[in-house]
């Protein structure tokens, strides 16, 4: 009988349906013979994806949507420099981990001349973790590389939700083509994070963020 | 050339595996005019009419792609097959979600061809990177007509299809050894 690969949920301050829900997909990807490869993830420390889909309402104009969407990208920035300032990381991951920081960091920069095209204000850089929280919890909680990883797929994944719900509201064409080229790039980001974590690296045949 | 007699060659028989699931039904319920009523058949308006047309242009690169998958998987082994047979799955799927959004609109969806050509391929690092080429033309495909669909659940639905090409793309240049993300933007390429 093949052996479970090695993946523990060690106790923690976590939600009890927080960790129901991250203990069925763990199964079900056990069920498909993978898992976080042997690694041991903290409860406390499991990501919890908040209020991202939908986070963009109907009646939102561009640029409303481009004030949120660029706030999303300052959190991620900001996720992954406090990440790179805890030094848990090996070096590969640490290189991994950097070339996100600079695609985040590019796409609000473009999202922010696209804003102030259209006569925006961008809007303020995040103040601390507690905005990260807003978006994704548990980026005080990492303690080893796996806990990085798990959070990093967490924040990937919300923000290709967040895309997947802005590109049906942008008007302007070209925000629309901008939308999908940085979702996509969020979807490759997946995929080098769920190899390193040593998960599926295309689940599905629809990327949405809802996996 | 290679040829590939589409009804010569079963999925199932080609790799192994059961065929593609049809897992779009939920994602594209919402994908029609809500202001229409289901029970009610009308003629399409000229919105849904010029989705249809734009939705089987990528069906058709869809098709493409499965039929691509398929003669290349005959150059590849182990790891590397695994990675087509669940590509090749996934394609699939692809297009049963836009054959199906064009049943929503309505419309007639287009069907495979009998006989697709590619051009010869000797080892698998050529089919890995073929494979790169023809998903980087369905992004810039899918890139290209995003915005002329005037629905936006299906422009949701397009992009999260796209995304799932961009990640291919990762994947088979990882396969190959190469940056697997060397862009803050994937516009893809066409050929």
């Amino acid at each position: 009988m093949a052996r479970e690969p090695l993946v523990a949920i060690a106790d923690g301050d976590a939600d009890t349906a927080q960790v129901a829900a991250f203990e069925r997909d763990r199964r079900a990807l056990l069920r498909r013979g993978l898992g976080l490869g042997g690694a041991v993830v903290a409860a406390s420390s499991i990501p919890v994806l908040l209020a991202v889909r939908d986070a963009f309402a109907a009646n939102d104009d561009d640029t409303t949507l481009l004030t949120k969407a660029i706030k999303l990208e300052h959190v991620s920035v900001l996720a992954y420099d406090t990440i790179l300032g805890r030094g848990l990381l090996s070096a590969r991951v640490e290189a991994l981990t950097r070339t996100l920081r600079g695609h985040e960091q590019q796409h609000a920069d473009t999202l922010t001349t696209a804003l102030t095209d259209l006569g925006g204000t961008p809007p303020p850089a995040p103040a601390g973790v507690a905005d990260v929280d807003a978006v994704v919890k548990g980026l005080g909680d990492i303690r080893t590389e796996a806990d990085v990883l798990a959070f990093a797929i967490a924040l990937e994944t919300a923000a290709v939700a967040a895309y997947y719900d802005v590109q049906a509201k942008f008007i302007q064409s070209k925000l629309v083509q901008r939308g999908a080229a940085i979702m996509a790039a969020e979807g490759q980001h997946l995929v080098v994070l769920r190899q390193a974590a040593r998960l599926a690296p295309v689940p599905a045949a629809l990327e949405t963020g809802g996996q | 050339m290679v040829d590939l007699d589409i009804d010569g060659l079963s999925r199932r028989r080609l790799f192994g595996v059961a065929g593609a699931a049809v897992s779009s039904a939920a994602l594209l319920a919402g994908c029609g005019d809500d202001t229409k009523n289901p029970q009610v058949k009308t003629a399409p308006d000229e919105s849904d009419t010029a989705d249809v047309e734009l939705l089987n242009s990528v069906l058709d690169l869809e098709f493409s792609s499965i039929a691509a998958y398929k003669t290349g998987a005959g150059r590849l082994r182990g790891s590397r097959l695994r990675i087509a047979q669940g590509f090749l799955e996934q394609e699939q799927e692809h297009a049963d979600t836009l054959t199906r959004a064009i049943r929503d609109l309505d419309g007639v969806p287009n069907t495979a061809k009998r006989r697709y050509e590619f051009p010869p391929l000797h080892s698998s690092a050529e089919v890995l990177r073929y494979a790169v080429s023809f998903e980087n033309n369905i992004i810039a495909a899918y890139i290209d007509l995003l915005p002329k669909i005037s629905q936006g659940e299906i422009r949701s639905t397009i992009s999260a299809i796209l995304t799932c090409e961009a990640e291919h793309v990762a994947v088979l240049a990882g396969a190959l050894h190469e940056p697997q993300i060397p862009d803050a933007f994937v516009f893809g390429q066409a050929s």
